[in-house]
């Protein structure tokens, strides 16, 4: 995170105005990814020093400063020695307070002794564990000046958001991430029914007064953001003192997260791969659309759809791991939310005492299964007529 | 206040808060009758009322007066039973000031220098209280002298949360940062907060890992209490001053008595010039925001220098000249020879930044301890100086609090920057007592700069 001094941003008339990097910054970019990496396989303090002096080009202060902030957790420091430092130091100043008269030479001589190295290699070993003595060492793909402006983007906008005492976010698509993310981080998350829904985020301390508490938290939800086929986001900051809003949409320059896993579980990518192969003319979806419930959402893990009759269409929810609290918390929602289309694949090894049947939603349709879901019953659920199993030796299609 | 409107109301926990459920307001405001309950505010987010859950106590009581029933399910079962009575044998002042803090309600700072056995006294009280506790420490090197502390004194495994560790029970440490971080779901477990170098808090930093705890007894330990606002605040957090003791006052019997000598030192030329020509860029500035600012603090200064070239000029070259005062020729040759004049002591060198350190380390060969060193390494060289083996070490910050530095004898202190606080606690490194002992502190100043006036600062604060 930039400290609040170095973000690169303006407010005018109340708003927050992030100096993104775009293509006019490509020039002292790739001048600055040359000369970081000249300094591979060197200190890490002598990279700092040389970052500290002016490049050989033009350069905007703020937004080379954030570019270097990103740099630096790119080309990463490497230990580098014969001896491992914290051996070297014990062994070398004890035989140095041994001695009665200081003696430099002796005590690297008996140190490098007693750890059958040479006095010089002890020398260049003895503080090569220091994050500023670290060899610098570049990664595996280094990124283009167009890659580190969005990734540059991205820091600018997650250390803006650390300041901000509530987000609102109107997204379409892979919203689940973001619920799913606030949740994590403890942040209240309260949805506005509308098409899409509008998901309100901040933190319950905010109430009081502002916090950097959930600062982190709602700046981690930047990166999410790009999965989504159209977002906005509008944010509620303090900067410089002052409240201001910080307005960022579908389109703004910033760099994705890694894409979202498919599945949540080994279960559910069996249970879709073991549907599809066993119902040719159904589609299952991963993560549909959330449906609103006690104030919030919901997301259902499929959507079981026949190609051909597409009114004919199911939400899937598995519940395979719970503890009691998750349990009751799950099913209130799901009873609340009153889908009448939905079938609840439960985890009968789980035992039946924590689920009394009163906890379960009336129209659900339930599915019991022991470690595997058997895609037959799911669809026998759907009202489809149960296809015959096939086994690997089976030759027909 | 109806009583019907209160039917069913519920106390829980909800991440660092306490809410009050069950209650029916529009979803603007609270009910008429329960807006004024001690912290609360309507939060129009759940419709319902919340407060810090440092409040929790006094909103019990407030409810409980006012006659209004509710179910209180705030508190999250203890981990595991509590410690069996164990008891900590505590010297006369130790026993005063947790008498003072049992008369105070159980909430109340203990201001004690250096030395004086602050974590002797916190574990007795835990003991004393027998209620799961939450010790908060700076640093990750106090959060392992707090764990062995516990450890030897009531045999008890404590918990520790912090530097790499998440293991909670009936009594856990944790570093200030990681309770900022996890307080919110950790808040509701503990009766006793025990708050070391509590002088940390106050002034708004964190303040929010003593704000989300709902434990109603709080000790704050101190050498140097804050003062003005911050104090006023610490106050509410942990509570007020209960007992206090200065350093003279325990001199001779429980802390070793001690000198301190201030040598005086010269630039040399090359140095003065680049000293004074960097400090005429910063002066120029100040002096400018000065006449416009008059009473503005260093930080109004620093905030409005961030804004302009000239300011970040002016602050870059206040950095360079602190850098040349930190550690120039003269104070290298001095602590130089005052190593080789107290070969055979325990000495320890306190230095301003890291690098400092480190060219300290490799010039004299003596350890240096700072954030850098790992856990294991920074315990087997505090055994290692404990045992005599080595004779020397040399730190910027690591050492300047609470961690418990065996038995040294000679302080020198190269340069700080952080005050007289700062200064307070470094002194209190070398008075821990020992027949015979005569504790000795050098201090490096550099003629005709700004170290001679911090020094000033510096000493009448110890004196204070």
């Amino acid at each position: 995170m930039l400290p609040e001094s170095g973000i690169p941003f303006r407010i005018v008339g109340g708003r927050v105005l992030p100096a993104y990097l775009d293509a006019r910054d490509v020039p002292w970019l790739r001048v600055l990814i040359e000369e970081v990496d000249r300094f591979r396989a060197r200190p890490v303090r002598e990279l700092l020093e040389r970052l500290r002096q002016p490049l050989p080009c033009a350069t905007p202060p703020f937004k080379l400063r954030a570019a270097v902030a990103v740099m630096l957790r790119l080309w990463k420091g490497e230990l580098d020695a014969k001896v491992p430092p914290d051996k070297a130091r014990e062994s070398l100043f004890c035989a140095a307070a041994a001695q009665i008269e200081s003696d430099r030479c002796a005590a690297f001589a008996s140190a490098a002794q007693a750890l059958e190295t040479s006095p010089a290699d002890l020398e260049r070993g003895l503080f090569a564990d220091l994050p500023g003595e670290k060899l610098v060492c570049a990664p595996s793909n280094i990124p283009s000046p167009n890659d580190l402006a969005l990734r540059t983007n991205q820091l600018i906008l997650r250390s803006l958001l650390f300041h901000a005492r509530r987000v609102r976010i109107k997204a379409e698509g892979a919203t689940r991430p973001l619920v799913r993310q606030a949740k994590l981080r403890g942040l209240l998350c309260s949805v506005t029914d509308g098409s899409p829904p509008i998901l309100d985020l901040s933190g319950p301390f905010t109430v009081f007064r502002h916090t950097l508490l959930y600062g982190r938290a709602l700046g981690e939800l930047v990166q999410f953001l790009p999965h989504c086929a159209h977002f906005k986001l509008r944010a509620d900051c303090v900067l410089r003192g002052q409240a201001a809003i910080l307005d960022v949409q579908s389109g703004d320059p910033i760099f994705p997260a890694e894409a979202p896993k498919a599945f949540d579980s080994k279960l559910e990518e069996r249970f879709a791969h073991d549907l599809k192969r066993a119902a040719p003319d159904w589609d299952l979806v991963r993560e549909p659309e959330p449906v609103p419930a006690g104030g919030t959402l919901i997301f259902p893990d499929f959507l079981l759809r026949h190609r051909l009759c597409p009114q004919r269409w199911f939400f899937v929810e598995i519940l395979g791991f719970w503890s009691a609290n998750y349990l009751v918390r799950k099913l209130a929602l799901l009873r609340e939310a009153g889908l009448g289309n939905l079938i609840l694949c439960l985890d009968e090894s789980r035992g039946d005492e924590l689920l009394p049947p009163a906890l379960l939603p009336n129209e659900a349709r339930i599915v019991r299964f022991r470690r595997r879901i058997d895609p037959r019953q799911v669809l026998a659920a759907a009202g489809e007529e149960i296809p015959t199993e096939r086994t690997a030796k089976d030759p027909r299609p | 206040m109806s009583r019907a409107k209160a039917r069913g109301m519920r106390l829980v926990f909800d991440r660092g808060t306490i809410v009050l459920l069950g209650l029916e307001g529009d979803a603007a405001h609270a009910p008429q009758g329960f807006a004024s309950l001690p912290g609360a505010l309507w939060d129009p987010r759940i419709s319902a009322l919340r407060c810090p859950a440092r409040f929790h106590q006094a909103l019990v009581a407030d409810l409980g007066q006012r006659g209004v029933r509710f179910a209180d399910e705030v508190a999250s079962p203890p981990v595991k039973p509590l410690l069996e009575s164990a008891t900590v044998e505590l010297r006369p002042y130790q026993e005063a000031a947790l008498a003072a803090w049992e008369l105070a309600a159980r909430r109340g700072t203990a201001v004690l220098p250096t030395g004086a056995g602050k974590t002797r006294l916190a574990i007795a009280a835990m003991a004393r209280a027998k209620v799961p506790a939450l010790c908060l420490v700076p640093t990750r090197v106090l959060l392992d002298q707090w764990a062995r502390a516990i450890r030897e004194l009531v045999g008890f495994e404590p918990g520790r949360l912090g530097d790499g560790e998440h293991r909670i029970d009936t009594i856990t440490v944790t570093t200030f940062e990681s309770a900022w971080r996890h307080m919110h779901r950790l808040g509701n477990q503990f009766g006793l907060l025990v708050v070391d170098e509590a002088h940390h808090f106050g002034s708004g930093m964190r303040d929010e890992a003593l704000d989300m705890c709902t434990a109603p007894m709080r000790l704050g330990l101190t050498a140097t209490k804050p003062r003005g606002l911050a104090a006023a605040r610490l106050d509410e957090l942990v509570g007020p001053t209960v007992y206090e003791l200065r350093i003279d006052e325990l001199t001779g019997e429980f802390l070793a008595p001690f000198d301190t000598v201030v040598l005086h030192l010269d630039l040399t030329s090359e140095e003065r010039t680049e000293y004074e020509s960097l400090m005429a860029v910063f002066r120029d500035v100040m002096h400018r925001f000065r006449r416009f600012n008059p009473g503005a603090t260093w930080d109004e200064f620093a905030t409005a220098a961030a804004r302009t070239d000239e300011g970040r000029r002016a602050i870059a070259a206040w950095h360079r000249a602190r850098r040349i005062t930190a550690f120039p020729k003269a104070k290298r040759t001095m602590v130089g020879a005052l190593l080789a004049r107290h070969r055979a002591a325990r000495t320890i060198v306190f230095v301003a930044d890291n690098p400092t350190a480190y060219a300290i380390s490799r010039e004299h060969l003596i350890m240096p301890i700072t954030c850098d060193i790992g856990r294991n390494e920074r315990e087997r060289v505090l055994g290692l100086f404990k045992e005599g083996k080595l004779r020397a070490l040399v730190s910027a910050q690591v050492l300047n609090e609470g961690l418990d530095v065996p038995d040294a004898e000679i302080g020198i202190i190269v340069a700080g920057h952080k005050g007289e606080r700062e200064h307070v606690q470094r002194v209190g490194r070398v008075l821990r007592p020992r027949p015979g002992k005569h504790a000795l502190v050098y201090e490096l100043v550099i003629r005709s700069t700004s170290e001679v006036e911090q020094a000033r600062k510096r000493r009448s604060a110890l004196a204070a």
